[in-house]
């Protein structure tokens, strides 16, 4: 029956997060500031602390589900800041892992490989898509011309997943996804992209100019399976930029509120103050995309990851979160005035961070589209 | 554990109410506007659903099933679903917080086959009005108190048994059970309203009328009020994600039919997205009243999550209905279609507070 309380096991893996989570708040500032450096694997901080993923791997069973679980430790997490321990996981060797054959899983499955896609030209819409992939049967090989962008965690990954343009068959070049390794010749990394916010966030562009892949490093999915990836992934970016306005949203309620005064949730709206009124207002939306997010997680549990049952609520969960994420820094900015544009606090970082929340791993727009399409019954060509 | 499933017995009675709500309150509900009277076919028609008799018991009360079952009347019309509502009110907070006796003595006359009215009366004739200050008051006289005010916005006020009058009485708020027949109340003919036309919403006013200690809610323990205020926010939120996904679903069909400057309305990028949206957001306005609505099935305090659904299904809705009258252009304003009674509706079940029980 609905329930939405945690359980023990989630409450210790959400405390163990936590925890992390402000000592990476004591570095925000600094990488902020020096955003080509990439922090350590593990910072020493937390050498001798247990890891809150590796005691979910423990508990999960006790947890209200694994993917549940993971989310409410991504949201502690991304309050943090920093991270305390990278990923072991990418998107691309989660594509890998899901659709790669038995060889690949055993050449690449292990390795930490982000996923290729953006392009100068192609955003929003991957069938922009330019980069090319050709055949060179004398060989073997293929051979691949790509200028990809804002590629995440590539920095510190060790190669990709690109996503590129095969020959043209009957008229049309298919999308061809192929496992790129750092140190192939023809691959040149363009360093850290330089952005207005999340720059503590592993950003890189690279090129692909002739490099040849061994045909072996070749996946069997079009498009579609590989987008899949995305429905796992779109509510848990949600949840990051929620949880990034909620830092601020936290601030922003800890300055104006007076010392041990707590808003009153009991009083109607003609009797608070219109600070006061906005911020439940603004907690609203917090908590409404909260349990939008939640939601799709659940269901996420209940029926699958990676058979894109979840797509309409995972575009629902971003639309949504996108959408807070916007709306709640920039009102609680308002709220602060002019003393909230100083560095001295982290307020205007979060107010710089939590704007991408709408644009990457799929924009608002995007996910409207994919989510009145569902409602109305229009193919992508009769709604676009 | 987090969990969004529904037991099957709660989706039974989801699936029941869902098709009586379409099939017999849906055809009725503009009648019932314009008329501005709820006929006593309808009422008994949503007595029979046994909604209310079921407060009366510990075993039959369950706020999340009556915010799921009132969403599915609100779906159909929301001033119906108050009918429903705002009796649950009544209910509730009697067999919630009343004294064994209280208990024993009033809710038997809840539990017929005909329509029986009651309602919390706890709104007040003033733009100053608010929740955190009453203008009734009830002073302590001898063994029991004299009620003096005037209480606004009563559902069905002239057809109630009973009023559970919220007021200030010693420096705090405190509610007193007032039957309709006591001497010094008056039940005022209702002036008409922006909408829920039909409950005929009017004020009653109490000129020293004499209750007994026996009638104060909880007898000598009292009550806590705050409850009250939080069933009602989760109710009127539940009726709001209800109204909600009425337009959206009126909505759809039209603007996938109407043709505009060679295409569907619905496949142009700024009828779709909205419609995107409303849909996203009567979701998120489901979920908010949920998880109120599981806090006070599992007795904890649900008075923030109770303000903030509350106050999220409020401005939800509004948005959601505003769309859609824009979505119908000319047909969205003329009462042909029901969605300018939906605007209407929106706003009013998004201002005003304890007249629903959860």
């Amino acid at each position: 029956m609905v329930d939405f309380s945690l359980t023990d096991a989630d409450k210790r893996v959400v405390a163990l997060a936590r925890e992390e989570a402000a000592i990476g708040r004591t570095y925000a500032r600094y990488y902020d500031k020096h955003e080509d450096e990439i922090e350590p694997k593990v910072f020493p901080d937390v050498m001798d602390r247990p890891d809150p993923l590796e005691v979910l791997d423990e508990v999960e069973g006790e947890t209200s589900g694994r993917v549940i679980a993971e989310l409410l430790v991504l949201m502690e997490t991304a309050h943090g800041d920093v991270r305390m321990r990278r990923t072991k996981h990418h998107l691309g060797d989660k594509i890998v892992n899901y659709a790669g054959t038995e060889k690949q899983r055993e050449l690449f499955g292990h390795k930490i490989l982000s996923i290729a896609l953006t392009e100068p030209g192609a955003g929003s819409d991957p069938s922009m898509i330019r980069g090319s992939a050709r055949y060179d049967a004398a060989t073997d090989e293929w051979i691949l011309n790509a200028e990809k962008i804002y590629c995440s965690a590539f920095g510190a990954s060790d190669g990709a997943v690109a996503l590129v343009r095969g020959p043209e068959d009957r008229g049309i070049r298919p999308f061809m996804a192929f496992v790129v390794e750092k140190g192939t010749p023809g691959l040149t990394q363009l360093g850290q992209v330089k952005k207005m916010g999340i720059r503590s966030w592993d950003t890189v562009d690279f090129v692909l100019q002739d490099c040849r892949l061994p045909a072996i490093n070749k996946l069997d999915v079009d498009f579609k399976k590989t987008m899949i990836v995305f429905n796992g992934t779109r509510p848990g970016v949600a949840a990051m930029g929620l949880s990034i306005a909620g830092s601020l949203l936290d601030f922003t309620r800890s300055k104006l509120i007076d010392g041990d005064q707590v808003i009153n949730y009991a009083k109607g709206p003609r009797t608070r103050s219109a600070v006061e009124d906005r911020l439940i207002r603004l907690e609203a939306l917090y908590e409404a995309t909260l349990l939008t997010i939640l939601r799709c997680k659940w269901l996420e549990h209940r029926d699958g990851t990676t058979n894109g049952a979840t797509k309409v609520e995972a575009a629902m969960s971003k639309a949504l979160g996108g959408k807070a994420a916007r709306k709640i820094t920039q009102e609680c900015m308002e709220m602060l005035g002019p003393e909230g544009l100083s560095e001295d606090y982290l307020a205007e970082k979060w107010f710089r961070d939590a704007r991408i929340f709408d644009i990457f791993e799929g924009a608002g727009d995007v996910n409207r589209l994919i989510v009145a399409r569902s409602l109305l019954n229009y193919s992508q060509k009769e709604l676009n | 554990m987090i969990t969004f499933e529904l037991s099957e017995e709660q989706q039974i009675a989801q699936s029941t109410i869902r098709e009586f709500a379409q099939t017999v309150l849906r055809p009725v509900a503009q009648r019932a506007d314009s008329d501005r009277k709820i006929g006593q076919k309808e009422l008994d028609a949503i007595w029979s659903t046994e909604i209310v008799q079921a407060q009366a018991t510990e075993e039959g009360r369950s706020p999340i099933l009556n915010a799921l079952l009132l969403e599915e009347l609100a779906a159909a019309d929301a001033t119906l679903a108050l009918a429903v509502a705002a009796p649950m009110a009544f209910v509730q907070a009697i067999a919630d917080q009343g004294s064994a006796k209280q208990r024993q003595t009033l809710l038997a006359a809840f539990t017929g086959p005909k329509y029986q009215a009651a309602a919390v009366a706890m709104m007040e004739p003033s733009f100053r009005f608010d929740v955190s200050r009453f203008e009734t008051r009830a002073d302590k006289k001898g063994d029991g108190y004299t009620l003096n005010g005037v209480k606004a916005f009563v559902p069905l006020a002239s057809h109630c048994s009973h009023f559970l009058v919220i007021a200030e009485s010693g420096g705090a708020a405190d509610a007193f059970i007032v039957p309709r027949e006591s001497a010094g109340v008056t039940v005022r003919k209702p002036k008409g309203t922006l909408g829920l036309c039909a409950l005929e919403l009017a004020e009653v006013a109490f000129d020293g009328v004499s209750v007994p200690s026996a009638m104060r809610l909880g007898e000598h323990n009292g009550c806590d009020v705050q409850k009250i205020v939080d069933s009602a926010r989760i109710g009127l939120s539940t009726i709001a994600t209800g109204l909600g996904r009425s337009v959206l679903d009126y909505v759809i069909p039209y603007t996938k039919e109407r043709v505009v400057h060679g295409s569907a309305l619905a496949r142009k990028q700024a009828i779709a997205f909205r419609i995107a949206d409303m849909h996203i957001e009567v979701e998120a306005m489901r979920w908010m009243s949920w998880r109120a609505a599981c806090e006070m099935e599992t007795a904890q305090n649900a008075t923030r999550s109770a303000q903030l659904a509350y106050t999220y299904a409020a401005e939800q809705v509004m948005s959601i209905a505003d769309e859609g009258v824009q979505a119908f252009g000319g047909h969205g304003f003329v009462r042909a279609h029901p969605i300018e009674m939906w605007y209407r509706n929106a706003r009013s079940i998004s201002v005003l507070e304890g007249v629903a029980g959860v």
